[in-house]
C-alpha cells in the first residue's frame, strides 16, 4: 500500500512538474535572440564590416553562458508613469557602450538614436532620410553632396557639435579600416567641413554609388572629436575601449547599466529641444531577459511597453485577452515587410550546382504555409524576387516579370522539371537520382537555434522537399557557429539575413546575392554572396549602372534586369518576408503609438522611430 | 459438548481457511490489482502508439491539416500544433517513437550493465577494480552532458541512433547492482560445483549466475526503459531529438519554442506531457508490483 501511495504521489508530482513546469522551467538553452535584429544594420561591403554584422545578426551574443539575469528590473524603482519599458535589443549584460565596439550594449548598438545620433534618420515607410543632426542634404551636382547641420547642435557635455565632429567621425574609418563604415571611403573621394554647419562630400567618380553613401550617412553615429582624439592617443584599439558613460548628442544618457537592465534618463539639456522638443518619457528602461518567452510574457503583463521580439500569435492579446496591445496593422500581416530571410544555396555542391535542381527545390517549398504558420501570419507568401513588394521599394517591384519567370509553391512543376527536364528517377527511398547518379541530397540546411520562426520555416522546407523527392535535413547550431559557417561559405543550404530595408535597398540586396567581386573564396569570411555564386557575364556592368542611376525609371528598369538574373539563376530562395523590426506596443501605460491608420512615424524602434518617443503620452497615475 | 467441540473445530478450521484465503488474496489480490492496473495502462499506451495510427489510418504525422495552433475540433481532436499538424496523430506516433527509443536504450543499458557487472563481480581482483572504477567515473559525469555532446556530434539522428546514445549513459547503476549480486552468487555451492565440473567462465556466468538474478534484470530493464523515454524527452526538448520524426519530447520542444503556454494553446503541451507522465507512472508501478511478486522480503510486509 505504501508503495502504491508513493507511486501515486510521484505520479501526481511528475504530472504537475511536467505539465506546468515543462514549458517554463525547461532546461532548454534560452531560445535567445529570435531573428529579430539580423536586418537592423545593413551589410557593409568590406571585411571591416564584421562587427556590424555581428551586431546585426543577433543584437547581442545570446546569453546562456553569461549568468542568466534574474528577474527583470523591479518595477517601482522609477516612476512608472515617466518610464518607458522597452525590450528586444539586449540579451546579455552590456559590456560597453562604445558604438565602435563589436557588440556594444543597447542603445549604442545597431542604429538606436537615444544616446548617439546620426546625421539623418532612415524612414522605412517613406524610404526617405529624415533630418536628425543634419537639416538637409543637397546634390549640387551629380557627384557633390552638401549637408547642412541643424542649428545649436551640442554634445551632452555642453561642447558644441560642429561639422568638424562629423568629418572627424567619418575620417576615423579612413585611418581605422576595421570600422564598420570604412566602405564609405570606397565611394567618397573627399569630405570637407566648408563651414561650422556645412559639410561637402565629393563622390568617387569611378564607383558612383550614392545609395550606399546615403545609407552610411543615415547609419553612422557622429562621435565627439574632443573625446575621441584623446582616446586615439591612448593607443588602445578604438573598438576595444570600454565606455560605460558615453557622451553623445542625443536626448538620453545612460543612467545605470547592470546585468538586469539598462536604464536611460532624459537629457533635459538636449540641443534639439527647440527643434524637436523633448521626448515624453523621462526614463527608458530595457530589462534584460534571458529569452524571448520571458520578454513576451512581460509584454503581455504590461511590464514592457514597446517591444521588438518575435511574439507568436500576438493578435490573441487583443482579440482574446482584450489587452491594449497593438502592432502596425490591425490585420494580417500585422507588420510591414522589411527584409527577405534568404535560403542561400551553395552552388558548388554536386546536385545544387544544377540550376534546374535549384528550381525544383524552389517549387517544392510551401510559401503560403510558411507565412501562415512559421511566420505566425506576419508575412505574405514570399515571391521570387529580391525586391520587396511593399513599402518604399514597391515602386521597383516588377510583378509581371515575377509572375512570368518566377516560381511559387507547385509540386507538380517541380516534378515536371525533375522527371522531364532532368530525367531523374525516384530511388527506393523516394528520393530522386539524376541520370549521372547524383542523389538529390542529403543536404543540410542550417539556421541558428532559438530563431523560432526561421527554425520552423526550415522544418517545413525539409518536410515539403522530402515529399517532393528531395532530401533536405535541418540543423540548428548556435548562432555564432552559423554566422561563421555562412560567411565562410561552409554550408549546403543556409537560412540567413541579407540586406533589409535601407536607403541603399534594393540595390544592396541585389548586390548581396549577385555580386562576387570582393567576395573571398570559401574559408574566408565574406559579407555578401555567401553561396559564392558566379554571376553570368554582364552582371557587374548592370550592378554598377544600377548603383549610379538616380532617376526612378532607369533604376526600375535596371533593378528588374538584375532581379531577372536572380530569378533565372536562383543563388538563393527567399522563404518569407520579415519586418525590419517587430513593432509591438502595449498601451497600458503609454498611448498614442503610430499605426497604419495614423502613420505619423514609421513602425521602427531605431532610426526615424526615435520620433515616436516625442508624441506618446503616459496615462498612468 | 461434542457438538460444541465440533462446532468449535469447524469454526476453527473455517477461520484458518478464511485467513489463509484472505492472506492469499490479500497479497496477490493487492499485487494483482496493481499489476493489472499498470499492465492495462501500459498496454493501452503501447496499443495507442503502435496500433492507433494503423486503426485510425493516420500514417503521416507530418501532414499539414490546419493552421497555427487551431483549437480542438471535431476533425482535429486535439487541435493542431505550430506547424498546423494534427496533435492527436502526432501523439500516437510520438508515443511509438518514445517507446521504441526507450526499449533500445533499455536493452543496451541492460546488456552493458550485465556484461560489466558480471565480469567485475565474478572475476574480482584487478578486473573488478578497473571496471568498477570506470563505472564510478561514468556515474559521476552527469549523463545529460554526455548525451548533449553525443547528440550534437551526430547531426542526423535516427530513432535507433538516439536509443543507442541514451543507452550508452544509463548502464552504470545496473552494472553496480549486478556486480554486487554476482559477487554474492559466485560463492554459492552450485557455482562451485559447476566450476569443479569444468565449466568455462562465460558459461558459468550465463548458466549459473544470470538465472538467479533474472528477476532483478527484468525490473532493471523496466526502470531503464523508463529512464530512456524520459532522457529522450529531455534531449528532444533541447532540440536534440531524433531527426525527421516526431516524439513526445519534440512535441514539447516546439510547444515551448512557440510559447503555447502564454498563448493558451494547452493542446500543444498538455497531451505530450500527460503521456510522458502516464508512461513513466505505469512503468514505475509495474516495476514496483513485479518487484513485490519476485522479492519475498517485500511480500512478507
Amino acid at each position: 500500500m505504501r508503495i502504491l501511495q508513493c507511486c501515486l504521489i510521484i505520479a501526481v508530482l511528475a504530472l504537475v512538474v511536467t505539465a506546468c513546469g515543462a514549458p517554463t522551467a525547461a532546461p532548454a538553452p534560452a531560445p535567445t535572440q529570435p531573428p529579430a535584429a539580423p536586418t537592423a544594420v545593413p551589410a557593409a561591403p568590406t571585411k571591416a564590416s564584421e562587427p556590424t554584422k555581428a551586431a546585426a545578426a543577433p543584437t547581442a551574443a545570446p546569453a546562456p553562458t553569461t549568468a542568466p539575469t534574474s528577474a527583470p528590473a523591479a518595477p517601482g524603482q522609477l516612476p512608472r508613469n515617466e518610464t518607458l519599458y522597452v525590450g528586444g535589443f539586449q540579451w546579455g549584460p552590456p559590456a560597453t557602450f562604445n558604438p565602435l565596439a563589436g557588440v556594444p550594449g543597447w542603445p549604442c548598438n545597431n542604429i538606436h538614436e537615444q544616446v548617439y545620433e546620426t546625421l539623418f534618420a532612415f524612414n522605412q515607410i517613406t524610404g526617405n532620410l529624415d533630418p536628425l543632426l543634419a537639416k538637409e542634404y543637397k546634390f549640387t551636382d551629380a557627384t557633390t553632396i552638401v549637408i547642412t547641420l541643424q542649428d545649436g547642435t551640442k554634445w551632452q557635455d555642453g561642447k558644441p557639435l560642429t561639422s568638424e565632429d562629423v568629418v572627424y567621425t567619418f575620417s576615423l574609418a579612413k585611418t581605422y579600416k576595421d570600422l564598420v563604415y570604412s566602405d564609405f571611403w570606397r565611394y567618397v573621394a573627399e569630405m570637407t567641413a566648408t563651414g561650422d554647419r556645412t559639410i561637402q562630400l565629393k563622390l568617387d567618380t569611378k564607383v558612383v554609388n550614392p545609395g550606399i553613401v546615403r545609407q552610411r550617412l543615415a547609419a553612422t553615429r557622429v562621435l565627439p572629436k574632443h573625446i575621441w582624439t584623446e582616446r586615439e592617443k591612448s593607443g588602445t584599439a578604438l573598438s576595444q575601449i570600454v565606455d560605460m558613460n558615453p557622451v553623445g548628442s542625443g536626448p538620453f544618457k545612460i543612467q545605470t547599466a547592470s546585468a538586469e537592465r539598462v536604464a536611460l534618463v532624459r537629457n533635459d539639456d538636449y540641443w534639439g529641444k527647440t527643434v524637436y522638443g523633448l521626448p515624453a518619457p523621462k526614463y527608458i528602461v530595457h530589462p534584460i531577459f534571458k529569452s524571448n518567452d520571458d520578454g513576451n510574457l512581460a509584454f503581455q503583463r504590461g511590464e514592457l511597453d514597446f517591444m521588438q521580439q518575435f511574439t507568436p500569435q500576438i493578435w490573441l492579446m487583443w482579440e482574446q485577452k482584450k489587452l491594449p496591445v497593438g502592432t502596425w496593422f490591425k490585420q494580417e500581416p500585422y507588420h510591414v515587410p522589411g527584409g527577405i530571410p534568404m535560403m542561400h544555396i551553395n552552388t558548388s555542391k554536386k546536385g545544387l550546382d544544377n540550376v534546374k535542381v535549384r528550381r525544383a527545390i524552389a517549387y517544392s517549398i510551401n510559401y503560403p504555409l510558411i507565412a501562415q504558420t512559421a511566420m505566425s501570419r506576419y508575412s505574405t507568401p514570399a515571391q521570387s524576387s529580391l525586391i520587396l513588394p511593399t513599402g518604399g521599394e514597391a515602386k521597383f517591384f516588377n510583378a509581371d516579370q515575377v509572375k512570368n519567370l518566377g516560381w511559387e509553391y507547385s509540386p507538380a512543376k517541380g516534378k515536371e522539371i525533375l522527371e522531364k527536364d532532368l530525367g531523374a528517377k525516384k530511388g527506393a527511398d523516394g528520393i530522386y537520382v539524376l541520370p549521372d547518379g547524383t542523389r538529390l541530397g542529403p543536404w543540410k540546411v542550417i539556421t541558428p537555434y532559438g530563431w523560432t520562426d526561421w527554425m520552423t520555416a526550415l522544418a517545413l522546407v525539409s518536410q515539403s522537399a522530402k515529399e517532393n523527392g528531395i532530401d533536405i535535413n535541418t540543423e540548428f547550431p548556435e548562432q555564432p557557429v552559423v554566422t561563421s559557417r555562412v560567411r565562410n561559405g561552409d554550408f549546403e543550404l543556409a537560412l540567413f539575413a541579407i540586406t533589409a530595408s535601407t536607403p541603399a535597398a534594393p540595390w544592396q540586396r541585389l548586390r548581396d546575392m549577385l555580386d562576387d567581386r570582393d567576395v573571398p573564396d570559401r574559408g574566408t569570411q565574406a559579407f555578401w554572396n555567401y553561396g559564392r555564386f558566379k554571376p553570368p557575364a554582364g552582371t557587374y556592368e548592370l550592378l554598377d549602372k544600377a548603383a549610379a542611376a538616380t532617376d526612378e525609371a532607369t533604376q526600375k528598369q535596371l533593378f528588374a534586369q538584375l532581379d531577372k538574373i536572380f530569378i533565372e539563376n536562383i543563388p538563393g530562395i527567399g522563404l518569407m518576408y520579415r519586418p525590419l523590426e517587430f513593432y509591438e506596443f502595449n498601451e497600458s501605460v503609454w498611448t498614442g503609438f503610430p499605426t497604419s491608420e495614423n502613420p505619423w512615424a514609421p513602425p521602427m524602434h531605431q532610426q526615424a522611430g526615435i520620433k515616436i518617443l516625442y508624441k506618446i503620452k503616459s496615462i498612468a497615475r | 459438548m461434542t457438538v460444541a467441540t465440533s462446532e468449535h473445530a469447524s469454526f476453527d478450521s473455517g477461520s484458518v481457511f478464511l485467513t489463509g484465503l484472505r492472506k492469499f488474496f490479500g497479497i496477490f489480490g493487492m499485487i494483482n490489482r496493481r499489476l493489472l492496473f499498470s499492465g492495462c495502462m501500459l498496454v493501452l499506451v503501447v496499443g495507442f502508439g503502435v496500433l492507433g495510427p494503423i486503426i485510425l489510418g493516420r500514417d503521416n504525422p507530418m501532414k499539414t491539416v490546419g493552421g497555427l495552433y487551431d483549437p480542438p475540433s471535431a476533425t482535429l481532436w486535439l487541435g493542431s500544433d505550430n506547424f498546423g499538424r494534427d496533435v492527436f496523430t502526432q501523439l500516437m506516433h510520438g508515443t511509438r517513437t518514445s517507446l521504441i527509443i526507450g526499449v533500445i536504450a533499455g536493452l543496451e543499458a541492460i546488456l552493458i550493465g550485465l556484461l560489466i557487472g558480471t565480469m567485475a563481480g565474478y572475476l574480482g581482483g584487478i578486473v573488478e577494480e578497473v571496471l568498477m572504477a570506470f563505472t564510478n567515473v561514468v556515474i559521476t559525469i552527469p549523463s545529460i552532458v554526455i548525451l548533449i555532446l553525443l547528440s550534437i556530434a551526430i547531426s542526423t539522428r535516427s530513432i535507433f541512433a538516439m536509443g543507442l546514445i541514451i543507452g550508452l549513459t544509463s548502464w552504470p547503476w545496473t552494472a553496480r547492482a549486478v556486480r554486487a549480486q554476482t559477487s554474492s552468487l559466485r560463492t554459492r555451492e552450485h557455482v562451485d560445483i559447476a566450476r569443479l565440473s569444468g565449466a568455462g567462465t562465460l558459461s558459468l556466468i550465463i548458466w549459473e549466475i544470470l538465472p538467479y538474478m533474472l528477476s532483478y534484470v527484468v525490473m532493471a530493464f523496466v526502470l531503464q526503459l523508463n529512464t530512456g523515454i524520459l532522457q529522450e524527452a529531455a534531449l528532444s526538448m533541447l532540440g536534440l531529438g531524433p531527426s525527421n520524426t516526431i516524439s513526445l519530447g519534440q512535441m514539447l520542444h516546439w510547444a515551448l519554442l512557440w510559447e503555447s503556454v502564454r498563448t493558451g494553446a494547452w493542446w500543444g503541451f498538455v497531451p505530450p506531457a500527460l503521456f510522458l507522465t502516464l508512461i513513466a507512472f505505469s512503468l514505475l508501478l509495474l516495476q514496483a508490483s513485479v518487484d513485490e511478486i519476485l522479492n519475498p522480503r517485500l511480500r512478507k510486509r
